[in-house]
Parts: structure tokens; sequence; C-alpha cells
């Protein structure tokens, strides 16, 4: 069905074509269509699942654990300062290796208070131990909501997944999508019942304390299932290409193979440095770009390969970790150390601020002037 | 109404839903509570807790536990439990099964007051019980907004021990729409179990505000924490009540002996002035009229 739906509607849709059973929530700005739409159809009889606003988002978090660990399929959503809210349960959800999908709905934080989008909020969620993927597009956060499903509930990972978005960008705008139908999804997402639960016929005690080594040993583990989960999201990936002709990778690399300067980001502001680059080749100049779309766990080799035979490479950071810069930017040289790339650093976009394909060019031809590493402020 | 199906003796003759073992102090009476708990209600429960001493009654690779129990956090014991309501609705399970919050007085009257009173805003289908003990017990002893006022506790030493006056959660919780709410004392287990009966039936949120005596807390010694729950009672400053629809029905009807032979056995009361312990004689009384007297609802001095 094709329809034309924002981000938020395509959140909404992912989580009804995944039938999922519970939907713990609390509104926030750029997130609030989501649980209004689930809202209005659970009124309509179109959502059979249970509804409940909570009286916060750490609380909608806690009950995310409740109703996972019974084995009901559980989704949720928030953004900025609901999601720093929702921090502490976040460990918990993934120790406890508690299955579930939330959608972050980007948006920076407070202060001073600003409702437009940048990454600091869910990137701040990176040690949570969940599996974050990082969309472009409407029907890439449908897409890959289904498919979050399929990959948390798998029982060699059991790790909770975020599918992010960027707020307003994506949330308030829309695009043609395509509505998988519920028969195409159904017969692509199964239900495995879940081992470890809590059930009446199968007592279990469950988020115990674990000390000294036995606490190592569940942390390594937990890694251990992110680092597993390569695999299972790949296969995933593949699957839902198979049935859907919709393609998606760890990474997305636009005109990467012979370029000598490449933008590597996340998010939705990669469709404006996708022009940018359409329109340098057009100069004649080799560019491209990559799109990290799986965050955590984070695919390392493959970024390695991608970029180690690329001679200036600019890292864009829409967030800041003041004190240290970008956030992405240390990730990616750790991919290439010992590579020789020029690899810059450009914050940009904090706040939301508007940033242009023109923007994205004047990146790139400075980039492919840099002759050493170099971190910088593009406003 | 009487609880026809339920034989306390026979009850106590089944095998434990709570085994022994349990990493709690000698003369623990939270621990107590909860194996009143599981006789009252049964094998049908999930248990939640919230962080505090509680949490490590089960500590990997050991349990205690012979019924499903979960730990999350510290301030979400309500929305915890609320999701796993959710879950078991989703599931079609919920009828057969009590959801059941097992939580400190820090982590209800304080940090968690905001998740408990949303769950009892919603009137969730869920039995909170607060085992209180009158202090952040396992972080060392702590001042919480349920400890006694002159109490001595680590944040609230002597002379003065602890200025305020502790919060009358039952009350909040009553008037915040909790559909059964009761204050007990693990001390008068009969009286507990049966709350607990009664709680099993409501169609509606349930608060149970159970004082707990804590040995290294109270500085009591161990085979005396149960007498000093029981002088606690008896002394007026902790009465036995439910309240349903707004209405207060006292179930035990205290011998009103001094306050002083029930702080005289607490280690945490040891410094008190004669003029100290007159105040809390006084405002003991002055309470114990009010519930008496249908004034409970009245606005409290301070
Ligand atoms: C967010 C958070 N803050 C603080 C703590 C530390 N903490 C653990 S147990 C506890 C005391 C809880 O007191 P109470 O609920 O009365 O239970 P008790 O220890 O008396 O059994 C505290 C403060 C924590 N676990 N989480
Ligand atoms: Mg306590």
């Amino acid at each position: 069905m094709i329809d034309i739906l924002d981000g938020n509607a395509c959140a909404a849709w992912g989580a009804r074509r995944a039938k999922v059973q519970c939907v713990p929530v609390f509104p926030i700005t750029p997130t609030t269509e989501i649980i209004e739409t689930i809202a209005a159809w659970k009124a309509d009889g179109k959502f059979p699942g249970e509804f409940v606003v909570l009286e916060s988002e750490h609380s909608a978090a806690s009950a995310c654990l409740g109703a996972s660990m019974t084995g009901a399929r559980t989704f949720s959503a928030t953004s900025s300062q609901g999601l720093l809210l929702m921090h502490e349960m976040l460990p918990i959800i993934s120790g406890c290796r508690t299955p579930m999908v939330l959608t972050t709905v980007s948006r920076c934080l407070s202060a001073p208070i600003g409702l437009w989008p940048d990454h600091n909020d869910t990137l701040a969620m990176r040690d949570a131990g969940w599996i974050m993927l990082i969309c472009e597009t409407n029907q890439e956060v449908l897409d890959s909501v289904i498919m979050a499903y399929r990959i948390s509930e798998n029982p060699k990972i059991l790790l909770p997944v975020i599918v992010n978005m960027d707020g307003f960008v994506h949330s308030y705008t829309r695009t043609e999508v395509d509505v998988p139908e519920q028969k195409l999804v159904d017969k692509f997402l199964s239900h495995p019942e879940l081992e470890v639960r809590l059930d009446v016929k199968k007592p279990m005690t469950l988020g115990i304390p674990a000390m000294g080594l036995d606490y190592m040993r569940y942390r390594q583990q937990l890694h251990k299932a992110m680092l597993d989960s390569f695999d299972v999201v790949d296969n995933v990936q593949k699957a839902w290409a198979k049935v859907t002709g919709r393609k998606y990778e760890f990474l997305d690399e636009y005109k990467t193979k012979d370029a000598k300067a490449v933008i590597v980001m996340i998010g939705a502001n990669s469709t404006i440095a996708r022009s940018a680059v359409d329109k340098m080749r057009k100069k004649g100049k080799k560019v491209g770009l990559l799109r990290i779309r799986l965050f955590r766990p984070f695919p390392e080799k493959q970024l390695r390969k991608a970029l180690e035979k690329i001679d200036n490479i600019a890292v864009i950071d829409q967030n800041i970790c003041p004190g240290m810069g970008g956030i992405l930017y240390p990730e990616v040289k750790m991919a290439l150390s010992g590579c020789k790339n020029v690899v810059c650093n450009y914050i940009q976009g904090l706040g939301g601020n508007f940033v242009s394909e023109d923007d994205y060019v004047d990146i790139l031809n400075d980039v492919l002037k840099a002759k050493a590493d170099d971190r910088k402020w593009q406003m | 109404m009487a609880d026809v199906d339920f034989n306390i003796k026979e009850e106590m003759k089944k095998p434990h839903l709570l085994t022994g073992g349990t990493f709690a102090c000698a003369g623990c009476n939270p621990v107590l509570g909860i194996r009143l708990t599981l006789i009252a209600l049964g094998r049908n429960v999930i248990m939640v807790n919230s962080s505090g001493c509680m949490t490590l009654t089960a500590t990997w690779p050991f349990t205690p536990y012979r019924i499903p129990w979960v730990h999350g956090a510290i301030e979400n014991g309500g929305s915890v439990a609320a999701g796993i309501l959710m879950g078991l609705k989703a599931l079609k399970k919920d009828k057969d099964t009590h959801v059941v919050v097992y939580a400190g007085d820090g982590a209800t009257y304080d940090i968690g007051l905001q998740s408990l009173s949303g769950m009892i805003h919603r009137r969730e289908k869920i039995i909170y019980i607060c085992y209180n003990n009158c202090q952040f017990a396992n972080t060392g002893h702590q001042c919480t907004s349920a400890t006694e006022k002159y109490a001595r506790t680590t944040t609230t030493p002597p002379p003065i021990g602890n200025p305020l006056p502790r919060k009358n959660m039952a009350k909040m919780m009553a008037m915040g729409g909790a559909d059964y709410c009761a204050t007990a004392c693990v001390s008068f287990p009969f009286d507990f179990i049966r709350k607990l009966r009664k709680a099993a039936k409501v169609e509606g949120s349930v608060f149970i505000d159970l004082l707990s005596p804590c040995e290294p807390g109270w500085l009591v010694k161990p085979h005396e924490t149960i007498k000093s729950g029981k002088l606690m009672v008896e002394s007026g400053m902790w009465p036995l009540y439910e309240i349903e629809k707004k209405k207060i029905t006292i179930n035990h009807k205290p011998e009103m002996i001094p306050v002083k032979e029930a702080l005289k056995i607490q280690g945490r009361f040891k410094h008190l002035t004669e003029e100290q312990i007159g105040e809390i004689q006084e405002t003991v009384i002055k309470e114990w009229e009010r519930i008496t007297n249908g004034r409970f609802w009245e606005a409290e001095e301070y």
C-alpha cells in the first residue's frame, strides 16, 4: 500500500504491522504523534494491544521492562529529555536481555531548550547495550521497526533495539512510503516464545544481583550477544530485501568506490549530503558519502574496509560532546587506526540548525584540501 | 466476610514459597513479610521488588523464590508492575495472576512516589506492599520520609535526630484513588494475611503499608524485632486500619501503652529527651483521637 506518511506515522505503522502487544509511553515533541496515532487506532478498534500512557518516560521504560518480561511484544517511543529520563532503565532492559523496540525521534537536549533535531539524545545511549539503527528516510524507519523485532527476539540475541529518526525532518515530513501488507509481515516475522520470562507456571528470579566475576561474565555475555548480532542483522536485512526489494546494509555507501574524499555521517541530513555529492561529481570531483546505519554494534571492520583507501574523510557530527568534540569522530578514527587517511571532524546542525547542499559542498572542498586531521565547526 | 476456602494452619504446612537461605539479617522482618505475603496469596504471584535490602534476598546463582520475581530499579515498582499487568492482559493471563510490588519505604515514600501514584491513579489491579522499616536500610540506615520524628539515622544523628514528622502514606494513597488501603505490621501476621486475602479480591489498586522492624536499623536485638513492632502498634504509634471508599476501619484497638515503652527497646530513640518523648506521646494521642473521632481526613498539624 503506497501512502504519503511522515516519520512518526511510519514508526506507528511499523509497530502495527509487527503486531506489538504492549505500548507504554509518555508524550514529548517530536514523538507525540506516534503515540497519538496508536491511541487513535486503539479507539477505533484497529489496534488490539495494550496501550498505557504512564506518568513519566522513566515509568514508560520501566513498564516496557515488565511488559516485555512477560513475553509480550513491546514498543515505545521518545525523544530528547524523555530519552535521558529513560536512560537509567535502558541498561537494565538490555542487561536483563529483554527484547523490545524503542523509536527515538532525535531532538536536541536542554539547556537551552530547543525543539529541533540533533543526535546528542540518541548517541548518549551508545553504551546502554542496545542495538542501534539510525535511519535516513521514513521508509527506512517503517522497515527498520519491523526488522528490529526479528533481530531483537532472535533467541541467540535477545537484545532491545533503538530505531532512530530525526525529529521534524523525518517525524513531521511526509514522503511516499510503501506500507507492506500485513500478510507479508506476518510471514516475515514470527514471535518466538521468550524462554526466560515472568510466568507463574515457570517461576524464575530475574534482575538479581551478581557479584565479582559473575558480574563480569554477565557483561561479557551482553557484549558477545552484541557482536553476534552482526550476522543476525545482516541476515534479517537480506531477508527483508528478498520480500520487499528494499536493501539495507550496516553502512550505506554512495559513490565511494573511486572517491578521493568521503563524508561520513548519520541521519536524515545524509539525503542533503547525497545531493551535494551528485553536484560535485557533475563537476568531476571524486567524492562520496558513507552513512552509518548500524551504529551499535559498531561495524568497525566494515567501516575500515570501506574507508581505508579514501585519502580525505570528513566526519560530520550533528552532536557535541563538550570537552571532547564530535561523538562519531573518534569512533571512525578508531576504525581507521594505523591508516594514512586525513580525517577531519565537522560539527554542524546542532539544535536542528539548517544545513544546505552547499554546506556539504563546502565541507567536501575543505576536506579535499586538508593535509592533516582537523576539527572544525560549521555554523 | 468469612474467607471460607482459606485455612491458615493448612497453608502453613505447605512448602514455603520463600525458602530459607536468603542473605537477610537475623530477625529481619521485611523477609518475614514476604513469607506472609506468599502464604496469603499463594503461587499465582509475580513479585516486583524495588532496590533495597530485599533485592539481596536473591543473589546469583541462588534464589529463595518459588514464584516469579523481578527486580527492576528503585523508583519504579509501580510502573514495572504496570508493565507486567499490560503484558499479562495482552497474553490473556491476567485473570489468575496477582501482580505484587514489595518495596521499601524509601523506594515508596520518596524516590518511587511518582510511579506508585501513577499506578494508584490508573486503578491498576496491583497489590503494592511497602515494607516499612522507616529508613533506607540497605545503604546504611539513612533517614526517609517514613522515619519517625526524632529517630536517629545515619543522616539524622543525635542530639536532635530526625527533625521532621513522617508522611501519612496510607492516607495519601487512599486520597489518591487506591481502592483498598491499609496499614499492617509483621508482628500482627493474621491481620496482615487477612488484609492480603481481601486485597486479592479487589478489582483495582491496593496499597498496604507494612511496618517491618529492622534489627540493625532500629538497634534492637534480633529476637526483639517482633516485640518492637508489637509495641509500636500497642502504643498507638502505628495504628492498624484499613480504608475502603474513604471509610476507615480500625482493625486493632491498641492498649495505648506509653510510647516510652515502645521507644525504650529501640536504640535509635535512646538519645531522646523527656521533652521529645512527651511531644511524641502527645502527637500519638491526638492522632488516635482524630482517627477514632471521624477526623482522619482533616489536614494534619505540623
Ligand atoms: C536511583 C538510585 N538511587 C539510589 C540507590 C541506592 N539505594 C539502593 S537501596 C536504597 C535504599 C532503599 O531504601 P528502602 O526502599 O527503604 O529499602 P530498604 O533498604 O530499607 O530495604 C538506596 C538508596 C539506587 N539503587 N538507585
Ligand atoms: Mg526502608
